[in-house]
Order: structure tokens, then sequence, then C-alpha cells
């Protein structure tokens, strides 16, 4: 982005709701606040963007004296904040005895900075990025050679990132990242850096301000891929060269198909779905990926759609088996004709070519997916994710069968509720990504969740579940506030895997439970999405049509309206709890 | 205005926008509050942008006003 531009963005705008971030850093940050605003802009364009900087040498200081109040804080790391000497604003002197001191005070600086960092992440998230520019030519040594001075420090560097990388509320902007988007020899503006304090080009000032803002607030994760096989899975055509004659390997000279399957092994660990929409026959199909050398387990896959029809109509079909909606799937395959197909039909999936002839083009894609995909945590309900829509797939089609309530208690269902609080990493996720069964689509900031919890009279309950098909995990988050003998629920959300379990109701029972409220009463809000919390809310509330507003349901109209629940229920709070 | 005084006015624009569009041939530091050494600093990197040009800002010390950055451009060689 030119400056031109961001500053056009950056301009002051009113609107309803303001966005406040803190530019934490040492320097002057003049045409980095500008760019940071204006990446925050494009990211949220209803919001009024507001930010607050520091004082000029004190990265420390203005870290500690952060209001911890702001939707997040990026801190910019420079040299000079490790020690003044390494500035080129500076002239403390490039003498034996001046270099010896540096590399103690910058070891101390750097601890303090950690410390600094470490708490004011406890109340804001927060983005960190390390020393990007050049340490000044301070040794003796040829420029060539590195000096132990710049080995010391770069290694101390290295520590503190890592520590940093691994803080909870914390994100590091990843120096690969920084180096393939701006080249260290244009980094550095000295004549900026001696005449404003500022000491970035334009370009890396752009550079700095987009990574960070990308890292402290990603775009939505997408939830699945499909991929299709021949000439993108694998090189060669099934069809053709049968099972063993198709390859992914350094020796058959289709390392680039290895490279990707690498890459799906990896997304499956995280919990993205996988499928398969490939026009081969469905027997050869079902060969291949039985194939042991496979660099992923073929049950990584589900739904495998192996037909010669449209690749649309494969799809569509698992879209309909993930229950999730196209904006949230990409689509990879190597035939443009087939990802114009599918695009013209289920425009909301992304399509992505794969190259297999161009190794640069397909490390490139593997980079856009891994954004597509990212995420900073792997937990448990990842791992069942896919396993657990399999397992939904064969409940289905036990159900079928047999009548839904000896269904329901052959089961053997157990649900776990328990309490819970803002520090809850997959809590904040249900709540900010569960459309579905959602009681009013509210979306919340950490700081916002954390506060939440703290209001008199709180509760925030978590709902696991497990039956003889598996277990699903953490599937279900409920909140509010308990005034006497009445119970607000005004966070109720429910992953859409654990439907038709009757889930929903044993979870309000236990809040009955907990909270020894004889009424509760639902915020609820209407939304294009939460047509199944809408029906449950309509059979418990016995109300035959609902609208937006608070919903009153008496503990004894509940127990009337419940259906029989067989889950073998274990609650996790004590009697002191109850309110 | 000739291509090079447009291309200023941009610039002053996107510096200053607050300044209507009819004060900024005559606009200085005297009459816009906001002119500091900061938003000098800022109208300079964006001349520099604008121009395709290395700004120094020393070299245009003392030119706080549309007129005298107009002539400062011109003694550089800089044209529309």
């Amino acid at each position: 982005m030119r400056l031109a531009e961001a500053l056009k963005l950056a301009a002051p705008q009113q609107a309803a709701q303001q966005r406040r971030v803190e530019l934490l850093c040492g320097f002057e940050p003049l045409h980095l606040n500008t760019f940071v605003k204006a990446y925050l802009r494009q990211r949220f364009p209803s919001d009024a963007i507001v930010t607050s900087t520091g004082l000029y040498g004190d990265l420390e200081g203005n870290i500690q004296r952060s209001s911890g109040k702001s939707e997040g804080a990026v801190i910019v790391i420079e040299w000079s904040d490790l020690d003044p000497r390494l500035s080129f604003r500076n002239a403390g002197g490039w003498v034996l005895a001046a270099l010896k001191d540096i590399a103690q005070e910058a070891e101390e600086r750097a601890k303090r900075l950690e410390t600094a960092i470490a708490a004011v992440s406890k109340t804001q998230p927060v983005v960190v990025v390390g020393p990007t520019l050049p340490l000044p030519p301070l040794t003796h040594y040829a420029p060539m050679q590195a000096s132990v001075l710049e080995a010391r420090l770069t290694s101390l560097c290295a520590g503190m990132e890592e520590r940093i990388a691994g803080m909870q509320g914390v994100k590091l902007v990843s120096r690969s990242a920084i180096a393939m988007a701006s080249p260290a020899g244009e980094r550095h503006d000295l004549k900026m850096e001696l005449q404003t304090g500022f000491p970035y080009t334009l370009a890396h000032a752009d550079q700095v301000a987009s990574a960070a803002v990308s890292c402290l607030f990603p775009a939505g994760v997408k939830k699945g891929l499909i991929t299709d096989l021949d000439q993108t899975l694998w090189k060669g055509i099934l069809g053709d060269a049968g099972v063993a004659g198709v390859s992914w390997s350094l020796e058959a000279k289709s390392q680039v198909h290895a490279l990707y399957q690498q890459l799906l092994a990896s997304l499956a660990e995280s919990g993205v779905l996988l499928a398969v929409a490939s026009k081969n026959d469905s027997s050869i199909v079902a060969a291949a990926m039985k194939r042991p050398d496979l660099l992923l387990p073929s049950e990584s896959f589900f739904p495998v759609e192996a037909s010669w029809e449209p690749k649309s109509e494969a799809v569509e079909r698992i879209l309909k088996a993930w229950n999730v909606s196209a904006d949230s799937v990409v689509f990879v395959d190597d035939s443009p004709m087939e990802l114009a197909e599918v695009s013209e039909r289920h425009p909301g999936v992304e399509c992505l070519q794969f190259f297999p002839d161009n190794p640069s083009a397909v490390l490139s894609l593997i980079v856009t997916l891994r954004e597509r995909f990212g995420k900073e945590a792997i937990r448990q309900e990842d791992a069942l994710r896919a396993s657990s829509l399999r397992a939904a797939a064969a409940m289905d089609e036990e159900r079928t069968a047999q009548d839904s309530g000896d269904f329901l208690e052959r089961l053997r269902a157990k649900v776990r509720v328990e309490e819970t609080d803002g520090d809850d990493a997959r809590a904040f996720e249900l709540v900010n990504k569960t459309n579905q069964f959602n009681l009013n689509g509210r979306r919340f900031t950490k700081a916002e969740w954390k506060e939440r919890q703290t209001e008199k009279g709180s509760f925030l309950l978590g709902v696991s579940y497990e039956d003889r098909f598996g277990p699903l995990g953490r599937i279900a988050i409920v909140g509010g506030r308990v005034d006497g003998n009445t119970a607000e629920i005004d966070v109720w959300v429910m992953s859409c895997r654990a439907f038709s379990r009757r889930i929903e109701h044993a979870t309000l029972r236990a809040v009955f439970s907990r909270t020894g409220a004889e009424r509760i009463v639902l915020d609820f809000t209407m939304t294009d999405r939460n047509g199944p919390l809408q029906d449950f809310v309509q059979e418990v509330s016995a109300t035959p049509k609902i609208s937006s507003g608070k919903i009153l349901i008496t503990r004894e109209a509940f127990i009337g309206a419940c259906p029989t629940l067989f889950q073998e229920v274990t609650e996790g709070w004590t009697d002191s709890k109850k309110n | 205005m000739d291509g090079l005084q447009e291309k200023l006015a941009h610039c002053f624009s996107l510096a200053f926008p607050d300044l209507p569009a009819a004060e900024i041939s005559t606009a200085s530091a005297e009459s816009i509050p906001g002119w500091d050494s900061m938003a000098q600093v800022t109208l300079l990197s964006l001349i520099g942008e604008e121009f395709g040009i290395d700004i120094d800002f020393e070299a245009f010390e003392g030119a706080t006003s549309f007129q005298s950055i107009v002539e400062r451009l011109k003694e550089m060689g800089v044209d529309g």
C-alpha cells in the first residue's frame, strides 16, 4: 500500500463502534502508525479506528503504561530498545569497552521487555514484531563476517522471540514472512531516522503494519478442503496408470504431490475437514486410497466422492455431509475447467489451482492454504472433528432404521457439564464461530469475554459429550447471570456436530441445577442462521412462534416439555457454586 | 494550476484532509493549525512518493507554504 492510500484510509471517520489499538515502540511511530490505522480500517471498514502510541525512546515504559483496555497492542521492538547505542541516532561509541557493555545491557533489557509483554498480554491480545533493521557496523570485523557480538545479539533476540511466541495471548510476527515481503537491504531509511526518529522505509513500514494487523486480527479461518486426485493429490491419471502407477516421490519426479499430501496431513491433524471430489471409478479410488505409502491416512478424507458426475454435484454432497457453508471451504484441482464449473455453481467456495509442473506455484499454493487454515492452537476437539462426522453419518444410517427414542437410549451417551471461565480458549473459540445453534449471534473480543465473566452473579458452563460412536469433546457453552431465582442466559452455542442427541435439553436442565433458579430467561435474537436453536426454544418454551427478545422458561414448563433424556450426566461444580 | 501544482495539491489534500480545496494554493503553516513538524514530514514523504523523488527534509526547511514548496520543487528540476 502506498502512503497516499494509507492516509486516505487512516483519515478519521465517524462510526458507531470504535476500535482502539495501541502501537507501542521506542522510535517515532509516524508512518507506521498511519499504515497500522489503514490496515485496521481495511479489516474493519465500519469501525472508527483509534490508535494510541507512547513516548520516544521508552518502549518498556510504554508497555508498562499500556491501558490494557484496547482491542489489542502491537509492540515493535528494534535493536535500540535493547541498547540505545545500537541506534544510529546515538553516539555512545563503538569502541571495545562499549561493545561488552552493550551485550550485557541488551540481555537485561530483553528480560525486562519479556516481563512487561507477559504482563500486558493478560488483559489484551498482543502482537510482537522483533527487530527487523540491520545492526550498525559497530565492531572491528569486516562486514561479511559475523562478529561475536552480532551472533550474541542475534541469539539473544532468537531466545527472547521463542519465549514470546510461547506466551499465552501473544503472537509473534514471523521473521521469515517479513523477510519474504520486505528485503533486508530495503528496510532502513537512515536519512528519515536521523531527521525524524522514524527508521523505516515506507515499503517496510507498510509490510510490518500489514503483518502485525493480520496477526492481531486474523481473517476467518476456513473449515474444509476438497481436493481432486489425479495430477493433484498424486501425479498421474489413476484410470490409465493403475493404483501402483500414480506417484508422489522424489524418485518419480513427483515430490510436489508429496508436499501437498504432507500439508493435507497437517491440516487434518489441526481439525480441517478433508474430502475428495474426483472424476474416477469409485472402486479404483478406494483401492488407491488404501496404499500404505499415502502420506496421510485414508480415513482423513470424508466423504470421498468419486464418480463421473459434474464435480459441483460432488461438492454439493460434501457441503451437506459437513453441514458447513460454502464460504468456509476451499476446492483444489489442477483443471481450470473443473474449478470454473464448481465456482459457477458454488460461488462461495474458494477455488485454487494446483500446478503440478510448477514447484514454485505449488509452494505458493501451500502457503496460501496455510493462510486460509492457519490457527494458533490444536485442541482435542480438532482431532475428533473428522471422525465425529463419520460417526454421525453412521449414526444417521442406524437411526433411520429405528425408533428415535430407542435409538437414543442405546447410544450410551455421557454428558459432562462443568464450570469454566474467561481463560477457556475452546469456549471463546466456540462462541465466536458457531452460527446455527447460537442464542443471539453475539461475538466477543477477548477483553469483552473476560470482563463478562467478572460481572456479579455470572456463570459459564462447558458441555462435553461422548457416546458409543465416539467422543465429540467440548461441544457447547452456556452462560449468563443469576439474580435471585431467575437465571438469564445471554450466551449459548452448540456445535452442529452435536445435533439430534438432546444435548441442548440436558444443558438447560444443568443450568436449572447449577443456578437453582426457578425461571430461565433466554436473551434471544433471531439470525439468518440460528434456525436449529429457534426450533428448540419453541419446543421448550411452548411458544407457537418466537421472536427476538427475552423468552421465559419456567422450571415447571421445561419439565413438562422436555422429552426423556437418556444421557448419563455428570456435573462439575460444588454445591457452594450455586447462587 | 499546472501539472506539478495539481499533484502537489493532491498531496496537501491527503496531509491536511480538513483543508478546503479552494484554500490549498494559499495554504501555509501560519494558516493551518495542524501543520507541525510531523505534518511537514508526512507532506514531504507524500511529495516524494507522488513525484518519485528522494526528498531531503533539510532542503525543504523553511518551505512551509504551498507556493514555497512549488518553488523548491521547480528549483530541483521537478515538473508535473
